[in-house]
């Protein structure tokens, strides 16, 4: 297996149940993401795109079908060492209200550095220089509250950063903001990308966002098109 | 993460919807402050009731015959006084007195009436230790030198007619069971305030009732032991039981001497627990209510922390650490409250003689009609740490319920 292989998806299926009602959320997916790749997920509502990411994300585990992250089977893994796998190589941003309302900024960028029990000083660093790297040095102290919806995005894709994870996932980031911040989120993804050669994939039904993915995956009723 | 991180996030957490922190912070306050006042006032009440009781006679501790607390009787000799008062002032009471107690016929003018006759020796015995020399309301207590010296009730000098100066016949039966009399000439009467005693106990000369009955020097009918604590009653009976054991000797708490005083303490305490326990159940429910109200705004909070990576255990750390910061400050502002409300009932009082009058008494002991607190610091310390331990408790099933927080569902809703 190639180590240049970020995740792999195999024939995987995914179906909610609710009652009698089944819905067939994935249809037998099967993709592969290489390391440093910027792709988007795209797809009318309903298509499967949230159900990918929460996969690949260990938050749910398919009905069918196998799901590799940097080789591994994730089904092999115990609920620990999903959860210690989502913090130390996965990288989470959602659509909004991502960030814990009581603590700051930089106290919400380090959240994960904190979860790790990497000593305060190191948090501390690491915490500006992500704060830097998002364009938001100097609101560091500032309560999500007291933010931009921006800027709260860019504080979320701060605190996926810190740890220097493998691949971020970030489930239709931009929806909730205007279309200028959009790009300038974008502009932020891509240049972690290119920069620190970190995998993203990212869900979207904005046309313009779709533009600027070097792949596009589109889906249509849980299948690929 | 670390205990400091948890700690700073659950205190910044309670303080997101302060009004509602307040609400909780002055239940478990509420909770102290009914806690300190019911406790403290049938500590202060059943403390008074004890000593008071143990002055009448028995004290805390008393030494006597073996057999003598099931039936009472002048054959009951306690020997070996004055060994038995040295063995007790080592054991660190305040006071020991030798008293001879027998059941009696008094008469008087021609009229007669059953009551007690109690020996004491005057020249040892204080109002403090003896409720009958604190409470002469006429005359004066015997002195050592007059032999034949008596006090006697109020309500049986009226009934016989007595005022000091005149001339009571007591009858008894002695140590052999012969029939006995003396004369004793009244010096003073005394007023308790419990009826019983009041028409029942006529107090004499210890040296001179030692000859009626025919009991040696160093005889009496038993020991009072007088603690400053009542709570050592059982230590210090316990060590003496050491002292004492096997020679024919009995040692007794006020709970075997004064059992109807026992008994009804017992009950008033049950009572009391029950209904505190009621009070801090509902200080519970509503911390409780809180909550699992404030955790389950959160659920999208708590599904995000546990995406990132934070596990349920710590996730329900977070909530137990919101839980410690309500009891801390729940108590520290219960204090706050409570603390002048003690004192002031501790040092001062609340005066209810116009609800409960001012001679109701229980268990043959006088109720003092002024509510006074008085907690003994265990108690104290016992109902802080119950009520802390309350809150953590309420807070244990929230922790759970965000912990079990499932983050695809918690995210789905918005
Ligand atoms: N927990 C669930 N229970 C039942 N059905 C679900 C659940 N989650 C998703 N679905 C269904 O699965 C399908 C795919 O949902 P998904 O959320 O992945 O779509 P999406 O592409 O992210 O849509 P959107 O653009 O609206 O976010 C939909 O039909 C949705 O109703
Ligand atoms: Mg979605």
């Amino acid at each position: 297996m190639a180590v240049t292989e970020m995740l792999r998806m195999e024939e995987v299926s995914r179906i909610y149940r609710r009652g009698r009602l089944e819905v067939r959320a994935l249809d037998r997916i099967s993709l592969a993401l290489a390391v440093g790749d910027f792709a988007a997920l795209c797809g009318p509502s309903g298509s499967g795109k949230t159900t990918i990411l929460n996969l690949v994300g260990c938050l749910d585990l398919p009905d069918d079908g196998r799901i590799f992250i940097e080789g591994g089977d994730i089904a092999s893994l115990s609920s620990a060492a999903l959860a210690a796998l989502r913090r130390d190589r996965i990288g989470f941003v959602f659509q909004s209200y991502n960030l814990i309302p009581v603590l700051t900024a930089a106290e919400n960028a380090g959240f994960v550095l904190e979860l790790q029990g990497r000593p305060r000083a190191g948090i501390r660093q690491r915490v500006e220089e992500v704060l830097v790297e998002v364009g938001l040095s100097g609101l560091g102290n500032r309560r999500p509250d007291d933010l931009s919806g921006g800027q709260q995005q860019r504080v979320a894709i701060a605190r996926a950063l810190a740890p220097e994870p493998a691949i971020i996932l970030a489930d239709e980031p931009t929806a909730n903001v205007d279309s200028a911040t959009a790009a300038g989120l974008l502009d932020l993804m891509e240049r972690l990308n290119a920069e620190k050669g970190i995998t993203f994939l990212f869900s979207t039904h904005d046309e313009r966002v779709m533009q600027r993915a070097r792949r596009l995956l589109h889906l249509r009723d849980g299948r690929l098109v | 993460m670390d205990n400091i991180f948890l700690l700073k996030t659950g205190w910044r957490s309670i303080w997101r919807n302060r009004r509602r922190t307040l609400i909780t912070l002055s239940s478990v306050a509420f909770g102290l402050l009914v806690s300190v006042t019911f406790t403290g006032s049938a500590d202060y009440a059943y403390t008074n009731m004890i000593d008071t009781s143990a002055t009448m006679g028995f004290g805390h501790v008393t030494v006597a015959a073996a057999g003598y607390n099931r039936a009472p009787s002048p054959s009951l000799v306690l020997s070996g006084c004055d060994l038995v008062l040295a063995a007790a002032v080592k054991s660190g009471v305040r006071a020991a007195r030798l008293r001879i107690v027998a059941q009696a016929m008094l008469a008087a003018g021609g009229r007669s009436s059953g009551g007690e006759v109690m020996g004491i020796d005057p020249a040892v015995e204080t109002g403090g230790f003896n409720v009958f020399l604190r409470d002469i309301v006429r005359g004066r207590m015997f002195t050592p030198a007059e032999t034949r010296g008596a006090l006697v009730g109020e309500v049986m000098a009226r009934r016989l007619k007595l005022v000091p100066g005149r001339r009571l016949v007591y009858t008894t039966t002695d140590r052999h069971g012969e029939m006995v009399s003396g004369v004793a000439r009244i010096s003073g009467i005394f007023r308790t305030g419990v009826s019983g005693v009041d028409n029942g106990v006529v107090v004499l000369p210890l040296a001179r009732l030692r000859q009626v009955l025919g009991y040696g020097r160093d005889e009496a009918s038993f020991a009072a032991l007088f603690l400053a604590d009542q709570r050592q009653s059982r230590i210090v009976r316990n060590s003496l039981a050491r002292h004492f054991t096997g020679i024919g000797r009995e040692i007794l708490t006020w709970r075997e001497t004064q059992a109807d005083l026992a008994g009804l303490i017992a009950m008033d305490r049950a009572g009391n627990y029950l209904m505190q326990f009621l009070i801090w159940l509902l200080v519970a429910a509503g911390i409780f209510n809180t909550m699992q109200m404030s955790v389950m705004e959160r659920r999208r909070q708590f599904g995000i922390m546990q995406a990132v990576g934070m596990a349920p255990r710590w996730i329900f750390f977070l909530v137990m650490a919101e839980a410690l910061w309500l009891g801390v400050c729940g108590l520290a502002v219960g204090v706050v409250v409570t603390l002048p409300c003690y004192l002031y009932l501790r040092h001062v009082g609340l005066n209810l003689e116009t609800l409960i009058g001012n001679d109701y008494s229980a268990a043959g002991v006088l109720v003092d009609p002024v509510l006074r607190l008085r907690l003994f610091p265990e108690t104290g310390l016992v109902i802080v740490g119950f009520l802390f331990f309350i809150v953590l408790a309420a807070g244990v099933y929230p922790g759970l319920v965000a912990a079990r927080t499932r983050p695809i569902a918690a995210m789905r809703q918005r």
